[in-house]
């Protein structure tokens, strides 16, 4: 290994010309150096989080907590014995839902999240509009209720296909799974309802899966699947310096197959895309508990900083829960909009923004989650401005490695993040 | 590099000598250009300028009769011309073909065999299908494959009921090119002011027969009978026969008919949609037209009716806005004009230019000028100073007064007459500028009707006459598929049938590409005119749409609702059953007038039943307290009835037309 390097090195000057910048580059031991005492500072800065009730906040806020199956059972048997009685007393029933429209979001920047604020609608069972969603809460009710007397978990797939013929599409019966959970103040996930596997992980992380334990260094090229069901993950540990967040699967690939956890220790997570619950979760859950700093790496475009702000500050749709999904103080790696010409990334592997990507941008610009960390506000601004964009791939035309083995380790070299 | 270089100019030194022969200077004349670039007035393939033919002898015709306002009554047959029939009009003898192999459709042996063994191979398939009981596709006759050189031929005859041509008028007016009345700045319905001409010049290439015109003048006494052809070379009329005949019927008009080559099997659809959309804009005019050939189910005859006596005005000539003029266009202006003096000029020759304004724009030009200064005295470099003033100068915009349009009440009545739809809008925009000519925007939307596509049917008119071809880049497709959102009126842009309808007249179209068969998208003053105008549209739309849904709606809540009644009451049944199966093995501590449910359900005294009932009942109240309310809401108030055109049976009855160059004035006795 150490031999491989030193060759490595010595060839480097003829391949400066294809991968520039590499003699910025100190060595790998420089790096690390850097790299602890990053991490350390960040790790010990870490207070007590503050909570929506520290805050006195002109309106008050709806959230939700993880609830025992118990509680969930006896939250849904009373809100059908209400249903009943209004049924038997010919008034038909209605359900009173929060509203999860934008109109009832609200950004608190001393949190930085999003959060939902106590608006409701009321969904009767005799009006055209509602009809279709007051019967499928009923029905989704009663599933669940279901699920809490076997004490089993099922896939939001699985909820659908019990009553297709209701629900008509998945994203339906989604949907009013999170009214659901809203109506009932609990997280989805005690609810019991999971979703499929999405996000994976992989790197310097070993921790408890139902009871056994996973060492993520040693789980292959594609790294281990993010459980769905947090509540049975635990035991976290790790020597990682860092936990490296990608958005892309084919950067995360690149990675995991470069072993680059074992160069620069860290943990390499990514839900392809925008995240799920889970990964949100898992994310969360290292960050409090191995206490370590998170580094993004995503696109350079409109969507790739939504996606770092869904793990940053949350989702409007799961705004309800943004407590337990967010994590905050996530650093802006790469590749960001200034990037694009300090790395002479060539004319043709960037891209030209659509009307449409222009517009999120401006729509981003807007957004008190970005306006409230001034670097971010400056590159987006410059992203709008010269109106390209570029995926992480754009790298790769200075050879597929050089993410792994010159931008990466350069960006950390020069604590280069936002 | 540099040790090929001999050899290249070595090449070069060998070829030089081989030179052109001397170029001579040649003239063409305007005949001739035509003749040589008839793409540019839409002649591009046979197919295309039987087309163009029809639709130039059309657009004459409705301009003749709207100019002495009468109502257009337009006959136009397309008659087909067999081979045999053609080669005896022009006198030649038809000939076998001798030697059969030198013809391009010569079929050698070893192709006849392979069509012999497919078309037995199809048989024996056929045969198979038969034999299985299978639905027998209707094979398709074999088709004739049209060698080439086998050109169909076509007569087509366009007769009208406008004003006629003076009888001395009538060789120039057809037998010269770029001679026309249409060349004064007004909105026109003509391209190039080339019309029939060049509908000539194409039977003159394609068939050598010459055109054929009758004519006759209001209250003339006799009809001008004119067969001529043009010389292309010289651009002037050669006449074969020139006389007056006889006018018993008092008939006035034109009636123009000419041989020439085209395709009517594919040009067929586009020449009715023609007509069609002609008719829409048009619901004035009357249009028979008739396609006759010697296969009697090919004919086609079909009747446009009139649906409306009301014309829109005869558009009238304008002088130029001063932004819209270049040099060239200002020194015709200087040579043409009347007046004296610079003053007088710039007030006379030009909209919106007053006194006071014309006094001021001469202060602005410099010291040399003086609103006394001889106009014709200008010199060439004073006329560009006068162009930079006037596009640099404010001026008010030009009115659209000048502009005909086909008007909401004529639009309305071509959409409704033509495609019959369940709902339509109309709105007509107000007068707006594109460098310094005026245009409007009229728009019609419609929902629903009798041959109506799914989706979006764009309808688009340039100075009332339809444009078929290159949607795809046109202002109006463009607007109508990207910048409206139709969901918000209500209206789904793939499952119903849309039909939108977008007229633009100006004194100027600023058409795009050779053909003028497109306005460019990328103007933006017609761009939001446009997409104003269907908007207003849909505007007016989502009020009767949301109506009509609201009344569906009515019909229908109670079975709606009733719907979803088991699946409610099933999914809160299977929740009671259960807690009634705990709460009696656990006896849990619950409020007691639950625990009376609980037991009701174990008792069988509350069952799904039991919901199920309850929850009809009180649907049915509600859904009775809705009708209420709904028929209190809009029991009073009904849509106001359409307002219908009869046409008079006894058209010919007693009166008395006295006229005048600006109008008619008609006394009913």
């Amino acid at each position: 290994m150490a031999d491989k390097k030193k060759r490595r090195r010595a060839y480097s000057d003829s391949e400066d010309a294809s991968q520039p910048f590499k003699h910025l580059l100190k060595s790998d031991d420089q790096i690390l150096q850097i790299l602890k005492s990053f991490s350390s500072t960040s790790s010990s800065s870490t207070s007590k989080p503050l909570t929506l009730a520290d805050l006195s906040l002109s309106s008050t806020c709806r959230e939700v907590s993880d609830l025992s199956l118990s509680s969930v059972q006896s939250a849904i048997e009373s809100l059908v014995l209400q249903l009943t009685h209004q049924i038997l007393s010919g008034q038909g029933f209605s359900f009173t839902v929060p509203s999860r429209s934008s109109s009832n979001q609200l950004y608190v920047p001393e949190v930085d999240r999003i959060v939902l604020k106590d608006k409701c609608t009321i969904r009767p069972f005799a009006h055209i509009s509602s009809v279709r969603k007051t019967t499928i809460t009923a029905r989704i009710l009663s599933l669940i209720h279901q699920l809490c007397l076997k004490n089993i978990h099922v896939t939001k797939r699985d909820l659908f296909y019990t009553d297709v013929k209701l629900f008509q599409d998945q994203l339906q019966s989604d949907a009013v799974l999170d009214d659901v959970s809203c109506m009932l103040g609990c997280t989805r996930s005690s609810l019991n309802v999971i979703a499929a596997e999405k996000g994976v992980v992989v790197g310097r992380l070993i921790f408890s899966d139902n009871g056994d334990m996973i060492d993520c260094t040693k789980m292959g090229m594609g790294g281990k699947a993010i459980p769905p069901n947090i509540d049975r993950v635990g035991d976290m540990q790790s020597d990682a310096l860092f936990v490296l967040l990608v958005e892309k699967d084919a950067a995360y690939i690149r990675l995991a197959e470069d072993r680059f956890y074992n160069r620069f220790p860290c943990i390499i997570v990514t839900a392809k895309g925008q995240p799920d619950v889970a990964t949100r979760l898992f994310l969360k859950k290292m960050k409090t508990e191995l206490k370590l700093p998170v580094l993004a790496l995503v696109d350079s475009d409109p969507y790739g900083l939504k996606i770092l702000s869904v793990y940053g500050c949350g989702s409007k749709n799961m705004s309800y829960d943004s407590a337990n999904l967010t994590t905050p103080d996530i650093k802006w790696l790469g590749i960001r909009p200034s990037d694009l010409d300090k790395y002479n990334i060539p004319e043709q592997c960037r891209l030209p923004m659509t009307e449409q990507d222009i517009k999120t941008g401006k729509d981003l610009l807007e957004e008190e989650f970005v306006k409230k960390n001034p670097g971010w506000v400056e590159e987006l601004n410059l992203m709008v401005k010269t109106k390209q964009k570029a995926e992480i791939q754009a790298l790769s035309s200075f050879g597929f490695q050089y993410l792994s083995e010159v931008y990466l380790p350069l960006k950390l070299q020069q604590q280069d993040w936002l | 590099m540099e040790s090929e270089s001999p050899i290249e100019t070595k090449k070069g030194k060998s070829k030089t000598p081989r030179k052109a022969k001397e170029s001579i200077l040649k003239q063409k004349s305007p005949a001739e250009f035509f003749a040589e670039n008839k793409n540019i007035a839409g002649f591009d393939n046979p197919g295309k300028c039987l087309y163009t033919t029809v639709r130039e002898l059309v657009e004459n015709a409705l301009d003749s009769a709207e100019s002495i306002s009468e109502l257009p009554v337009v006959e136009i047959t397309i008659e087909e011309i067999v081979k045999n029939k053609f080669n005896s009009m022009i006198g030649l003898v038809d000939r076998e073909r001798v030697d059969e192999e030198l013809y391009d459709d010569y079929e050698t042996a070893k192709a006849r065999e392979k069509r012999l063994a497919k078309e037995a191979r199809a048989q024996e398939i056929q045969a198979k299908n038969a034999a299985l009981g299978k639905k027998v596709k209707e094979s398709a006759a074999p088709k004739s494959v049209k060698g080439r050189g086998e050109a169909s031929f076509y007569r087509v005859t366009c007769k009208d009921n406008g004003r006629g041509m003076p009888h001395d008028d009538i060789p120039n007016m057809f037998g010269r090119v770029l001679s026309g009345t249409k060349y004064g700045l007004k909105q026109t319905r003509g391209k190039f002011g080339l019309g029939a001409k060049m509908a000539l010049i194409w039977s003159k290439m394609s068939t050598g027969l010459p055109i054929e015109i009758s004519s006759s003048m209001m209250g003339q006494n006799y009809i001008s009978f004119c067969r001529l052809d043009i010389d292309i070379h010289r651009n002037i009329p050669h006449i074969h026969l020139h006389e007056k005949r006889d006018n018993k019927d008092r008939w006035h008009g034109a009636e123009i008919q000419v041989v020439i080559e085209g395709n009517w099997t594919t040009y067929r659809s586009k020449i009715l949609h023609y007509m069609r959309q002609m008719a829409v804009i048009t619901p004035y005019a009357q249009f028979l037209f008739k396609f006759v050939s010697d296969a009697p189910d090919k004919n086609v005859t079909i009747k446009f009716a009139r649906r409306t006596d009301v014309m829109p005005p005869v558009p009238v000539e304008t002088k130029h806005h001063p932004s819209s003029v270049d040099i060239l266009l200002i020194k015709r202006l200087i040579a043409e004009t009347s007046k004296q003096n610079l003053m007088q000029f710039l007030q006379h020759e030009f909209v919106n230019i007053g006194k006071s304004l014309a006094e001021r724009l001469i202060g602005e030009m410099g010291p040399e000028f003086s609103p006394k200064l001889a106009v014709k005295s200008l010199t060439d470099q004073q006329i560009v100073r006068i162009h930079q003033l006037f596009r640099q100068a404010k001026f008010d915009d030009p009115s659209g007064d000048c502009l005909s349009p086909a008007g909401e009440y004529n639009l309305r009545l071509g959409i409704i007459k033509e495609l019959h739809p369940d709902m339509v809008a109309t709105y007509s925009g107000s007068a707006q500028v594109f460098e310094g000519h005026p245009f409007i925007v009229e728009a019609g939307v419609s929902v629903g009707g009798k041959d109506v596509k799914q989706g979006l049917n764009i309808f688009r008119f340039a100075n009332r006459i339809p444009l078929l071809f290159e949607q795809g880049g046109d202002v109006v497709t463009r607007t109508a598929l990207k910048r409206i959102s139709w969901s918000s009126y209500k209206i789904n842009q793939t499952q119903d049938k849309i039909g939108v309808f977008v007229s633009i007249v100006s004194t100027k179209i600023p058409f795009k590409g050779t053909g003028k068969e497109y306005i460019g998208d990328d103007i933006s003053e017609i761009a939001s005119a446009v997409k104003s105008a269907i908007k207003q549209c849909c505007i007016q739309l989502k009020s009767k749409i949301v109506k009509k849904m609201q009344a569906r709606e009515q019909q229908e809540r109670k079975r709606n609702l009733s719907k979803y009644i088991p699946d409610a009451t099933n999914a809160v049944y299977d929740v009671l059953k259960e807690m009634a199966k705990s709460h009696a093995s656990k006896k849990k501590r619950i409020e007691e007038r639950d625990a009376d449910i609980l037991q009701n359900v174990s008792d069988q005294l509350i069952t799904k039943e039991t919901l199920k009932e309850k929850l009809t009942q009180h649907v049915e109240k509600v859904d009775y307290e809705m009708a209420l309310e709904y028929a209190t809401q809009s029991g009073v108030n009904e849509e106001p009835r359409e307002d219908m055109y009869l046409q008079s049976l006894y058209a010919k009855s007693n009166f008395f037309d006295f006229h005048s160059p600006i109008f008619v004035f008609r006394l009913f006795q």
